[in-house]
């Protein structure tokens, strides 16, 4: 038996002899459990740190969204959901609101807010008594102790980039497309001009219409204030508008 | 009497030898007795008490003097002196049991039991809980079987964890073969514990009951040949010779350091630990033979196996570290406090090897009984057998 053993174990008999080795590795964990604490962390009595971009729930600022929905459209669970909000001058305007019950956290609204408006935040505790109140409306879903950390950028490197020596990343690349307009399609119905969350079209006439004698109104798409929400392409009724990559 | 003088150093300060107990025509015992004198210091003032209201009701009755006389005083005594043997060993369980939840914890790199006084409260709060449970009985178990069988294994556990004795002043009987009778009551649990597999109509507690005759086989021998000569070597199989002996040589597992390792394995397995729980095991069997004992019954059972497992320690401590002396000193004053730290290193060396080793399978089991202990027990015996022709012992 001893020599099928040292055919088995022929390397540091000493160590691996039978009970030594696992016994000694066990001593020294204890020793060193003994002296520092275990790795178990008490977990409602004392909290582990958690990093200022840690994807609790999504934090809204109330004054700084736009309302272009961009959250809602985002959301792989589609637990946000746009819905009318009183702002603090008293106009109604559109707001997001997250059922936290199907809120996967997975930060994609932060990500892709244009304004960095919708932030993830380090809370977790979110556990209520009732589905209901689980939906965060826009004034609860505000959340005060913002800090720039928690603004989460979508963060690209390109392989093109990587290829020419320029490893930077690039930050909010996609919100670079815009909004290209196909002029026989268009009817001038100032559609996407109403439904641009931050007034970036205007109509302008570009002549008048031969046989009624009306105005023939095209938007035109003010490039340094568009956020590129898709707001105008997805409204446009007769797809006129389509997202250009522009890079 | 000055029985008292022959253990006694000049450490030893805690002494109720003077009571003048021991001139009690009932006295029970031969030699000093702590707890008894205690306990009969303690039936002196309630007793007392008692006679003295009784004798203020109706004065000069009988009742007062018979309970104030040498026979009630030894009969109440007595009584008192069992609650603290038991007492004090459940305590010292309850610690031993705190200490394997703590340290274990630590062994695996968490915290252990929180709930107060450092953990220890986690016992009480246990033990109120299956306090709490319902007694429920399975519908189709041998029912006398199955009740006598848990009452024989947790009353004989607990036998014997009384029987242990602390110090030379802290004993239950000082027996010439107290030794074999403690492994002879200890040893008996596992035919209850077949015996009960089988009465619980289980498949599970069936196969722990088998399991644990097979454990019983296979370290039992190398265990009583060990224990046979640590009694060759000590020319006694009473405990406090063993213990003495080793006091005026050295402590036993420096000769016999191959049956101090051996011994100390076929004793994690007669207590039925880790790695030698074969007949719980709670991860191939749902709970073992426990299987079908619910609540407070299965309460008791493991309290059991803790007894089990301080007296496994209690006997490596008698047999090989000297038992309740200390080198040099002798007995000192507080020979029980040594005996019992002595105890719970044991105890922790138990934890350790059932933090650092996987369970044996039972056919493992067999294989290191017959092939590894039984040759080792047996060179031990040869050495000790040089070691006494020779004239060292």
């Amino acid at each position: 038996m001893t020599i099928k053993y040292l055919d088995k174990y022929p390397k540091n008999l000493a160590k691996s002899l039978w009970v030594v080795k696992p016994s000694w590795t066990v001593f020294k964990l204890f020793c060193k459990t003994v002296a520092h604490r275990p790795v178990t962390v008490l977990y409602p009595y004392e909290k582990e740190w958690v990093p200022d971009n840690y994807r609790g729930r999504p934090g809204l600022r109330f004054d700084k969204c736009v309302g272009c929905g961009m959250c809602a459209r985002m959301c792989p669970t589609a637990c946000i959901k746009l819905v009318d909000a009183v702002d603090d001058e008293g106009k109604t305007v559109k707001r997001p609101q997250v059922n936290m019950g199907r809120c996967a956290m997975c930060g994609y609204c932060a990500e892709y807010c244009p304004v960095d408006a919708m932030t993830v935040t380090p809370e977790y505790e979110i556990a209520e008594y009732t589905r209901f109140d689980l939906l965060y409306g826009p004034r609860r879903l505000n959340y005060d102790k913002t800090t720039p950390g928690m603004e989460v950028k979508l963060e690209v490197t390109l392989p093109s980039d990587i290829a020419n020596g320029n490893p930077e990343r690039r930050v909010s690349l996609f919100d670079l497309d815009r909004p290209e307009l196909t002029d026989s399609k268009c009817i001038g119905c100032k559609k996407c001009a109403k439904v641009c969350p931050v007034s970036a079209i205007t109509m302008v006439e570009k002549g008048t219409n031969e046989k009624t004698g009306k105005p023939i109104l095209r938007p035109e798409i003010d490039n340094s204030k568009c956020i590129c929400c898709r707001n105008c392409v997805d409204d446009c009724p007769k797809d006129a508008l389509e997202i250009k990559e522009v890079l | 009497m000055d029985l008292v003088v022959e253990y006694n150093s000049l450490l030893n300060f805690i002494n109720f030898g003077e009571l003048g107990l021991m001139d009690n025509a009932y006295y029970p015992f031969d030699t000093y007795n702590l707890p008894y004198a205690i306990c009969y210091r303690l039936w002196e003032v309630l007793g007392g008490t008692i006679a003295w209201l009784l004798n203020l009701l109706f004065p000069d009755n009988g009742v007062s003097r018979w309970l104030i006389g040498e026979g009630a005083s030894t009969l109440f005594a007595l009584i008192l002196f069992m609650l603290v043997m038991f007492i004090v060993v459940f305590v010292c369980t309850l610690i031993s049991l705190w200490m394997e939840r703590k340290c274990l914890g630590r062994m695996m790199d968490r915290r252990g039991t929180m709930v107060g006084m450092k953990g220890f409260l986690q016992c009480v709060a246990d033990g109120l809980k299956t306090f709490m449970k319902e007694n429920t009985l399975p519908g189709k178990i041998d029912r006398m079987t199955y009740m006598w069988t848990v009452s024989l294994v947790i009353g004989v556990s607990v036998l014997v964890a009384c029987m242990v004795p602390l110090s030379a002043r802290w004993y239950v009987v000082d027996y010439d073969t107290g030794l074999l009778i403690i492994m002879a009551f200890f040893a008996l649990a596992p035919f209850f514990i077949l015996v009960s597999g089988w009465a619980q109509n289980n498949k599970y507690a069936l196969i722990g009951g088998m399991r644990a005759a097979e454990l019983m086989i296979s370290y039992e021998v190398p265990m009583l040949i060990m224990i046979a000569t640590t009694a060759l070597l000590a020319g006694s199989f009473n405990i406090g010779d063993i213990v003495y002996a080793q006091n005026d040589t050295v402590w036993f597992f420096i000769p016999q350091i191959i049956g101090f390792i051996t011994f100390f394995f076929c004793a994690t397995a007669e207590s039925e630990r880790l790695p030698f729980d074969i007949a719980e095991a709670e991860a191939e069997l749902v709970e073992g033979w426990q299987t079908e004992y619910a609540g407070m019954k299965w309460g008791l059972i493991m309290l059991a196996d803790y007894f089990r497992g301080y007296v496994a320690c209690a006997m490596v401590t008698i047999m090989y570290l000297g038992g309740w002396t200390l080198p040099f000193i002798g007995d000192g004053p507080i020979p029980e406090i040594v005996f019992l730290l002595k105890t719970w290193f044991v105890f922790f060396l138990m934890i350790l090897i059932r933090a650092a080793l996987a369970r044996v399978r039972p056919d493992q089991i067999l294989n290191i009984g017959w092939k590894v202990f039984m040759p080792l027990s047996v060179i031990n015996l040869a050495v000790v057998l040089l070691l006494k022709v020779g004239g060292v012992f």
